[in-house]
């Protein structure tokens, strides 16, 4: 039933689409991060207006599960992007775009809300104490953020980080929904050829679970190097 | 698109959806119980076997894991002679648990080891077995801490009882497509649509329950700090 012999040309064959998937996930990382630090600092700063948005934004993005978000851009956005187009007179096919472009946008868009989380509780975790120390040094309120904040909000998020960045693995399966290869589609289109199912699928958990521990491992080096001794 | 046709359609399929939520939210977390236990308290093998197990369930796809589940389980089962009796709603229902109780494990555990050392050492010193130790000291701070957390990991299983539909049980999903193409997949975007706001409400149903124990255990936390008041508590 369980056929030791397929696992080894299988892992090959899956292995194949390791490097693909965590491109996209770095890609999904940073802009997702960029946003939702920016959505962060909006709550930070208490800005009026943008401050009611991103709290609707984060319950809408939060309360409807990940398939479903992929499935509304994937029908949603190349309408929309033709719309776009036509309105600033551009002939553009957005029925053209790429499956893996609507992924990252899709899953950008839920990641976001969740980064936004995680930056405001680092941010949170800074100590006031000290940026009142560093205006009273004279410093002014973008010197303060780049040499006193940033570098120990960077330090309190990673542990956090980390674990996004497994979240955005871990989501990227869901792109077989739209056509979209990753290790998990990888492993259901391996399977799928000789039907050894359950034993593609083991060696998928075991590269998730290969890459998770990578990650986790790398993040609390990075942790115990940047974390200043006290 | 007949919304007030379409919405009783989709109601019809939440039974199930509902049924495999509960069954995951309960034997999780008897599962959850069971492994923080072991990971607690620091058993040679059993305790290695508990953090592989939870790692699986953090690590690895859901959709995953439900394939697994769905493949693996009848193999586990015929290993046993018993015949196999694995439906797809049993699959995801038993995948789900397995998710969850690893999921919830890891919101036990630190709230376990949240609760401040010296109430650890005060019941030891006072001669308190671990089992009342565990009940009469440590569990009514620890579920003051666990709560938010749990909240997070109920609206996270209603997020992916979603995905169940890959494995073939009929839920709200499923159903939708067939609404879906019943009309020629001429409104999915509407439909979808729908769905979201199905789902939204859920999870908004699910965090109004947790934030009321939440007050209300908040009279077991050390300090009156009042209980977080974040917009859907921080995943």
């Amino acid at each position: 039933m369980f056929d030791i012999e397929v696992l080894l040309p299988d892992l090959w064959s899956i292995l194949g689409a390791v490097p693909v998937t965590l491109a996209m996930a770095l890609a999904i990382f940073v802009f997702s991060t960029i946003i939702g630090s920016l959505f962060a600092m909006i709550e930070y700063r208490r800005i009026p207006v943008l401050r009611e948005f991103v709290v609707a934004y984060k319950v809408a993005f939060k309360g409807v599960p990940m398939v479903i978000v992929i499935f509304l851009a994937y029908y949603g956005l190349p309408p929309a992007l033709q719309f776009l187009a036509s309105l600033i007179g551009v002939e553009f096919n957005g029925h053209a775009t790429p499956n893996w472009v609507t992924l990252i946008v899709a899953l950008t868009a839920c990641v976001a809300a969740f980064q936004a989380e995680v930056v405001k509780g680092a941010l949170n975790s800074f100590d006031t104490g000290q940026a009142d120390a560093a205006y009273s040094l004279g410093y002014k309120r973008s010197q303060l953020f780049r040499r006193v904040m940033l570098p120990q909000v960077i330090v309190a998020a990673i542990p956090d980080l980390a674990n996004s960045f497994m979240v955005i693995m871990k989501a990227l399966s869901l792109g077989f929904a739209i056509e979209v290869v990753d290790i998990f589609a990888q492993s259901q289109l391996t399977a799928a050829l000789n039907f050894y199912y359950l034993e593609a699928f083991v060696i998928a958990v075991v590269i998730y679970m290969v890459i998770a521990y990578t990650v986790t491992h790398i993040a609390d080096r990075m942790e115990a190097t940047l974390r200043v001794r006290t | 698109m007949d919304l007030s046709k379409m919405i009783p359609e989709l109601l019809s399929a939440l039974p199930l959806t509902l049924a495999i939520t509960f069954t995951a939210i309960i034997v999780g977390f008897c599962l959850a119980l069971i492994a923080t236990t072991f990971r607690v308290r620091r058993v040679p093998v059993i305790s290695q076997l508990a953090d592989l197990y939870v790692s699986y369930a953090r690590s690895v796809p859901v959709v995953l894991q439900l394939f697994v589940a769905f493949y693996g389980l009848p193999l586990l089962v015929g290993l046993f002679g018993v015949e196999d009796f694995l439906s797809p709603t049993v699959a995801a229902m038993m995948g789900l648990s397995l998710y969850h109780g690893g999921y919830l494990s890891e919101v036990m555990r630190p709230a376990y080891l949240a609760v401040d050392r010296g109430q650890h050492d005060a019941a030891d010193s006072l001669g308190y077995t671990f089992r009342q130790k565990l009940t009469r000291v440590l569990s009514p701070q620890a579920v003051h801490i666990a709560l938010p957390g749990y909240g997070n990991s109920i609206i996270y299983l209603i997020h992916n009882v979603a995905l169940v539909m890959y494995i073939g049980a009929a839920d709200v999903m499923a159903t939708a497509h067939l609404v879906m193409e019943r009309d020629y997949n001429q409104y999915q975007f509407e439909t979808y649509l729908v769905l979201a706001v199905i789902y939204a409400l859920l999870c908004l149903i699910a965090w109004l329950v947790v934030r009321f124990f939440e007050l209300r255990s908040s009279k077991f936390a050390p300090k009156a700090a009042p209980a977080k008041t974040t917009i859907m508590a921080s995943f």
